[in-house]
């Protein structure tokens, strides 16, 4: 497994602070998911925000939905209580292995990066299977040292999903 | 019969233990051969199957890829307009002739087997076969090796506001007295305006036979009792006026409802329903504002046509599944979100946001995703046993009221009818 280090394209300048943050914000943000801890998730994220799931053709293409759409962290919050109050379906639970981060750019106030991702999903019973694999298109704004996504796209590059995803990617 | 070859009819396969609908031999969900035989007298038999939506296809050679029953089939627009489906198999050796999911073919209206070259216009004739005079002098096809003798099994195809369907059945009646006059209201009320696509993305169902996920279209029951957001947020409860309606044969069915009807009941209050929680609030609430978008109040409308379709209106929520079958245990659904060209902005960002209530992330949906393979799981060591579908009767037919399992039996009567069993 690679170091998640993140790592500058040429057309950005990224101070070693904001590096950091940002190589903070995504260890957090799968550590939260992973690790049960997921009431801490919509907290890396702004309070107006965009997270969606939207499969990679689809992504090409433009479209306006995928699978989940939530543009506030109220949204996201739902998403939280619902997997943990509402929804129905057998245990299960994520390990997400990720790539090291690109900084493509910094721009209106944010930095546009990109991260591949592998989630293997782990049924209470034991079966696992690769569940998931694709890249994480996000814009990170830093304030006072704290990073957050003003804006995560998942874009899984396959269409089909396996029986239901009640856990966020 | 082509798929059920070698296999015992169906009849030494299953064995329903009394006349009528009210149970179901559990088998039918794990048999092999009456999968095959379902291949046969179902996908192929005298029934209409959901192919795609017009708009996929817009320009002469426009074509896309899928499946009826198991069988691969391709769909693509002519020049004069009209839609063609063919069997996406090459009569050579069997290779298919598309092998990705959409494309075009505007250049050449045809289709070259990537295997050996063989050539296929879009309305399935042979035009051409490489190196059929040989080569050099020496090879070829035997001189009375006729094209027209091979051609591709090619579907008769209907289209209904923007739905294309296909039949492989020469007994199959036209789509529209297929449907009957109930279906065809239904769908023309629904589909309004001019679809456009906002999403589309596929739900694999393991551990879930086809039937088992149609049957789930068709039961008026659960929703408000499994799906928690339709009770707790009263979107979707019984106690709203509602119904069940069907066609005059009962293959095909629509449950509704009108979210702004409910006056509650003492059944949910009780406390005895699960899917009812009173302490349960969205900090986003505004997922399921929506605006009437129908005159008829009805805000919540599931049409399933037999074999495989289903039609969806959950508040502004509109969409198109298409079960595909994956064998006997699996199968796989296409979701198609819609809105309309003449959709406002603002109308558009409720059918986003709504999106959320659909699909293998639907607050609503998923757990129709998971409710077979509960099925599939519970069954395994019964196979032998029955299921028990009496909610509402024992008979099929439309009913004014939702606690009614009467489309359950009307699949069922179809299953019968045409499986002959």
């Amino acid at each position: 497994m690679s170091q998640s280090v993140a790592i500058t394209s040429r057309r950005a300048e990224v101070s070693p602070e904001a590096r950091d943050a940002i190589e903070r914000l995504m260890m957090e943000y799968v550590h939260a998911i992973d690790n049960n801890e997921l009431e801490r998730w919509p907290q890396l994220f702004t309070e107006k925000c965009l997270y969606q799931i939207i499969p990679r053709a689809e992504h090409e293409q433009g479209r306006r939905i995928g699978i989940l759409f939530c543009d506030n962290r109220g949204m996201l919050e739902d998403r939280v209580s619902s997997m943990r109050e509402v929804n129905v379906f057998q245990p299960h639970v994520y390990r997400h292995v990720i790539g090291p981060t690109e900084i493509l750019e910094h721009k209106d106030g944010a930095y546009a990066a990109q991260t591949n991702y592998i989630v293997v999903r782990t049924m209470h019973e034991g079966e696992m299977q690769v569940f998931s694999a694709g890249r994480y298109v996000d814009e990170i704004v830093i304030e006072s040292g704290t990073a957050r996504f003003r804006k995560r796209v998942v874009v899984p590059d396959s269409w089909r999903f396996d029986t239901l995803v009640v856990i966020p990617l | 019969m082509s798929q059920a070859v070698n296999t015992r009819p169906p009849q030494e396969l299953v064995s329903w233990p009394e006349p009528g609908y009210t149970r179901v031999p559990l088998n039918v969900f794990s048999d092999a051969g009456l999968y095959a035989w379902e291949q046969d007298l179902i996908f192929r038999g005298p029934t209409w199957s959901y192919l795609g939506l017009e708009i996929e296809i817009p320009a002469t050679g426009d074509y896309v890829t899928t499946q009826v029953g198991d069988t691969p089939v391709i769909v693509v627009r002519k020049p004069d307009g009209s839609i063609n489906a063919l069997v996406n198999k090459c009569v050579h050796k069997g290779s298919i002739l598309c092998y990705e999911s959409k494309g075009n073919r505007s250049r050449a209206h045809n289709f070259t087997c990537p295997y050996h070259n063989w050539i296929y216009d879009f309305d399935g004739n042979l035009t051409s076969v490489a190196f059929e005079k040989g080569i050099q002098g020496k090879g070829g096809m035997p001189p009375d090796f006729d094209k027209s003798r091979h051609r591709l099994i090619r579907l008769r195809v209907e289209t209904i506001r923007g739905l294309i369907f296909g039949t492989f059945s020469e007994r199959t009646p036209p789509l529209r007295e297929y449907l009957g006059p109930v279906m065809v209201q239904h769908m023309e009320r629904t589909l309004y305006g001019t679809p456009k696509i906002l999403g589309r993305y596929s739900q694999l169902l393991p551990n879930t036979n086809w039937k088992l996920y149609v049957e789930n279209s068709r039961d008026n029951y659960h929703p408000s009792l499994l799906h928690a957001f339709f009770s707790t947020f009263k979107l979707n409860r019984l106690s709203a006026e509602g119904g069940t309606r069907q066609d005059e044969k009962s293959w095909h069915h629509i449950t509704f409802t009108k979210r702004h009807t409910d006056k509650g009941d003492q059944a949910y209050d009780s406390g005895m329903i699960r899917a009812m929680k009173q302490d349960y609030g969205l900090r986003d609430p505004s997922l399921i504002d929506q605006w009437m978008e129908y005159p008829d109040q009805i805000t919540n409308s599931i049409q399933s046509i037999f074999p495989g379709f289903v039609l969806q209106q959950i508040l502004n929520s509109l969409g198109t599944r298409q079960v595909i079958t994956r064998g006997v245990n699996d199968c796989e659904l296409v979701w198609t979100l819609l809105g309309f060209e003449e959709d406002t902005e603002e109308q558009t960002c409720v059918r986003v946001k709504q999106s959320n209530l659909v699909g293998p992330a639907g607050f609503v949906s998923m757990e129709d995703g998971a409710i077979g393979g509960f099925v599939q799981k519970g069954i395994r060591g019964d196979l032998d046993n029955v299921a028990v579908i009496e909610m509402g009767g024992h008979d099929v037919g439309s009913q004014p009221t939702r606690a009614t399992e009467t489309s359950v039996r009307g699949f069922w009567k179809v299953y019968r009818e045409l499986m002959d069993v």
